[in-house]
């Protein structure tokens, strides 16, 4: 049985295989996972919102920038090379809908599009994006063998 | 703005009086008793969400209403899929097992129980403070409890360190649970506030 380590809200954590980091029940919020499949070392990051800027502050592990700046560095300062580093997410749904109402700014998508553009700011592959839908995610993330594993209620189950 | 020990016991006079109407509500509706907690404000950072409501992957019926006017916030109800499936049968007058997932008649009383419920809160509210205040279509989702509570506090894409909000629980006989919650917009609980005298 592999240790499992639970990654809160607006919280990142970082280990050594064998690890399985764990969130629970992503709704808009995404799950950002990067691992260096040489050194078996890997992080997970639990965002809310796409960035700090212009945000009322407060916890850098809230926003998609400065979350994923802060996990880089815990994972580099564990020996990490940043150019082995592979990236994969899920989250992003919208779990309501209004009728009538057009969903205004639907915070899943941009979360995810702030995810994948601050990935690419850093250089990092984004494996796999198992984003949007109006569902709930539950994800556990391999930190050795960058497997993700994505539990939902109604709409199955996958290792990604 | 920073809240003091004496707004929340403001907050928390505003739960009992809209929670006592909508415990009242579902109580009518399903012709059942229903026993209402003694409502709990809160002042905390959103990360703590998962002390109030559990597991966060637990799946549950959310019913969110959207309160509009001159005070606008955010109500919630939810309750775990058993519960949820208890009322719908009560509302349906059977013992069949209901489809909560996709069963758009499962569904649509299930956002009739949290508009009714919504309602009575509301109008408490607006009885007793003398703002004028309209609930929203309902919109539901049966899913994991933490994703879709997220959903809610996250839609306009701001977030404040800490969330305000009014915790009641409702517990009927039999084997009925659920939660209530009132989430005032920034700016809304000092309009409350003021028009209460506090």
């Amino acid at each position: 049985m592999n240790e499992v380590i639970t990654v809160g809200m607006a919280d990142f954590k970082t280990a050594t295989a064998p690890v399985l980091l764990l969130t629970a029940g992503l709704g808009s919020c995404i799950g950002i996972c990067v691992h260096d499949p040489f050194l078996k070392v890997g992080g997970m990051a639990h965002i809310m919102l796409p960035t700090a800027n212009g945000s009322l502050g407060g916890n850098p592990a809230k926003y998609a920038d400065t979350a994923l700046e802060l996990l880089l560095k815990e994972i580099a300062s564990m020996g990490a090379n940043r150019s082995r580093l592979r990236a994969k997410m899920a989250g992003g749904a919208q779990m309501f809908s209004f009728p009538g109402k057009p969903p205004v700014l639907k915070i899943g998508d941009r979360n995810a599009e702030a995810v994948e553009k601050e990935l690419k700011k850093h250089g990092i592959p984004l494996l796999v994006a198992d984003v949007g839908g109006s569902f709930g995610r539950t994800i556990h993330f391999n930190v050795g063998t960058g497997d993700l594993h994505i539990r939902t209620i109604n709409h199955g189950e996958k290792v990604v | 703005m920073k809240i003091t020990q004496f707004q929340l016991d403001a907050l928390r006079e505003i739960g009992n009086i809209g929670s006592g109407h909508a415990a009242t509500a579902l109580s009518t509706l399903l012709q059942r008793r229903i026993d209402m907690s003694v409502p709990e404000a809160w002042a905390v950072p959103f990360e703590q969400l998962s002390a109030i409501v559990g597991q966060l992957d637990t799946p549950q019926a959310v019913i969110y209403v959207k309160v509009e006017g001159e005070a606008p916030g955010k109500a919630v109800f939810f309750f775990p899929v058993e519960s949820a499936e208890i009322v719908v049968q009560a509302l349906f007058g059977t013992n069949e097992p209901m489809d909560l997932y996709t069963g758009e008649m499962a569904q649509s009383a299930l956002k009739e129980v949290g508009n009714i419920l919504v309602s009575s809160f509301i109008m408490a509210l607006t009885q007793f403070s003398g703002i004028p205040l309209q609930p929203s279509v309902p919109a539901l989702a049966v899913d994991m409890i933490g994703a879709s509570l997220e959903a809610i506090l996250l839609e306009e894409g701001v977030l404040e360190d800490t969330v305000l909000f009014i915790d009641t629980q409702l517990t009927g006989i039999p084997r009925i649970e659920g939660q209530f919650i009132f989430l005032p917009d920034d700016g809304s609980l000092k309009k409350l506030l003021g028009a209460m005298g506090v």
